[in-house]
């Protein structure tokens, strides 16, 4: 017995069954008659196929170890359907996501194990590809009857720091001058005097430098070691990986470590 | 240790804090103990050589170069690619010892394969002669991408185990389960171009007529 494993049975599942299992105005119509139980089984209010029971697994796939699915659906397989197709597929995914998502909390109330979660991501990403390639279809009949994409607008602003930044717009029934709310939530935005915005833009591009610099520096610390580590290796590969490093003056500044550091040839101090 | 992420320092957060080691590749799996154990202490970052095309897949042949081995044909049991690294079924072992370190405990020795350098510890070995080779890859009229044999310039077969996945040893054998679309309905062509958008064709097919002019809107 404690081989078999225990059916998944939510706690509030057999409530609800218990809740639509009274009688309706039907089995009291058919219990006023004096029928015999069986007699009026033809007569049904609800089909079984969709009902609460939708939001479950089928039952053969309770307390299973593991359910064995395919893939997700690829962007050019959904290119080869049909929108009405897309559209009903749509709603088998979101169907099955919901489902998912349902076992899954039923698993955790029942401390079970929740078999191949994989299952939600992999919905989860035929839901994007479906979504991408509805709105390239779009993109496309929008740009070959109006010239532009049909999407969201945007633009890149500059905001309070002086740094450019990129927002979507939002739509409003009135122009911007007319809109109050708009207006007074703008002058309300945080305000930075013009020679505080240009020390600190000032600062944070030194940052950038030093920090492209940095990472240049170790790039070509890193050639060095693959060289040191291993002189036969292909010279040719090393400059396609590596396209901002002097590849031959790295080799050459390890071949002569014995000379020591260069000293440059001509030395000026900046002066400003 | 390099901090990666730390809670804020405020009483509603708890303390927690994600510090970022210098991690290597092992002969173990990233998310198994022995992994975390020898990622313990953080050790100097591994130099590994770039090579331009991987040629070394799970069940090929191959022949050992180094070692105690050498000159030994294998199949290749294991791909570690991130350290250039294959393991070759019985070859280039040493012996293990397992089982508890208290004293008095004898423990016992396992035969461990050790890994092999794709770069010049191992070579491929033509099926045609059974003779190591270099290989290049190139492509079949059909438009398939071929390992060829330098030497005698027959095509190398890619082995089916190489590309075993969790759910099917080879495509071919994949069972189709309830869940699944099967293949032919997946691959079956329904598109058919019009001047409508994905909302108009859905409108037009359900029946909907919409005669409202939207008003006027403005964007910023």
């Amino acid at each position: 017995m404690s081989l078999l494993r225990r059916l998944v049975v939510p706690t509030y599942l057999s409530q609800a069954l218990t809740r639509f299992s009274c009688k309706n105005n039907v089995d009291r119509l058919f219990s006023a008659l004096f029928l015999p139980k069986n007699a009026y089984r033809m007569v049904s209010t609800t089909t079984t196929k969709f009902d609460l029971m939708e939001f479950f697994d089928d039952k053969k796939n309770w307390g299973e170890g593991t359910v064995r699915t395919g893939r997700s659906w690829t962007k050019d397989e959904l290119r080869l359907k049909s929108n009405t197709d897309i559209h009903k597929l749509w709603y088998i995914l979101l169907k099955e996501k919901n489902m998912l998502l349902t076992m899954e909390q039923a698993c955790k109330d029942e401390s079970e194990l929740f078999p191949n979660p994989e299952r939600i991501d992999k919905v989860a990403e035929s839901m994007t590809n479906l979504e991408e390639v509805v709105r390239e279809r779009n993109r496309a009949y929008y740009l070959l009857e109006t010239g532009t994409t049909g999407e969201r607008p945007g633009a890149e602003e500059e905001n309070f720091l002086g740094l450019p930044e990129y927002s979507q717009f939002n739509e409003y029934p009135v122009p911007k001058e007319e809109n109050k709310d708009y207006l007074k939530a703008k002058s309300e935005e945080p305000v930075v005097h013009p020679s505080e915005k240009a020390w600190f833009l000032v600062r944070l591009n030194e940052k950038r430098i030093k920090q492209k610099r940095w990472e240049r520096r170790e790039a070509r610390k890193g050639v060095k070691e693959i060289i040191e580590h291993f002189p036969d290796v292909d010279r040719e590969l090393i400059k396609e990986k590596f396209p901002d490093i002097n590849v031959e003056r790295v080799i050459e500044r390890t071949n002569n470590r014995h000379l020591g550091n260069i000293k440059p040839k001509t030395f000026k101090w900046n002066r400003c | 240790m390099k901090v990666e992420f730390q809670t804020p320092n405020r009483r509603e957060y708890q303390n927690k804090k994600l510090e970022q080691g210098v991690y290597r590749f092992t002969a173990n799996r990233p998310w198994t103990d022995e992994w975390k154990r020898q990622n313990d202490k953080a050790r100097r970052p591994v130099v590994v050589e770039p090579i331009r095309d991987w040629n070394f897949f799970r069940g090929d042949r191959v022949e050992v170069l180094v070692g105690r081995d050498r000159g030994k044909h294998g199949i290749v049991s294991q791909v570690i690619q991130e350290r250039n690294w294959i393991f070759v079924a019985g070859l280039n072992t040493h012996l293990r010892r397992v089982g508890s370190r208290q004293e008095g405990s004898a423990g016992f020795y396992v035969k461990s394969e050790a890994p092999l350098l794709v770069t010049n510890q191992v070579a491929l070995v033509d099926p045609s002669d059974n003779k190591t080779t270099k290989v290049e890859w190139r492509f079949t009229e059909d438009g398939e991408r071929v390992r060829v044999s330098l030497r005698t310039g027959r095509i190398i077969p890619l082995p089916p185990s190489g590309f075993e996945t969790w759910d099917y040893k080879t495509p071919e054998t994949y069972l189709e389960g309830d869940k699944d679309t099967k293949a032919d309905v997946v691959k079956a062509v329904n598109f058919r171009p019009t001047l409508k958008t994905f909302e108009m064709e859905i409108m037009e097919s359900m029946g909907i007529i919409e005669h409202r002019v939207p008003k006027k809107s403005y964007w910023y």
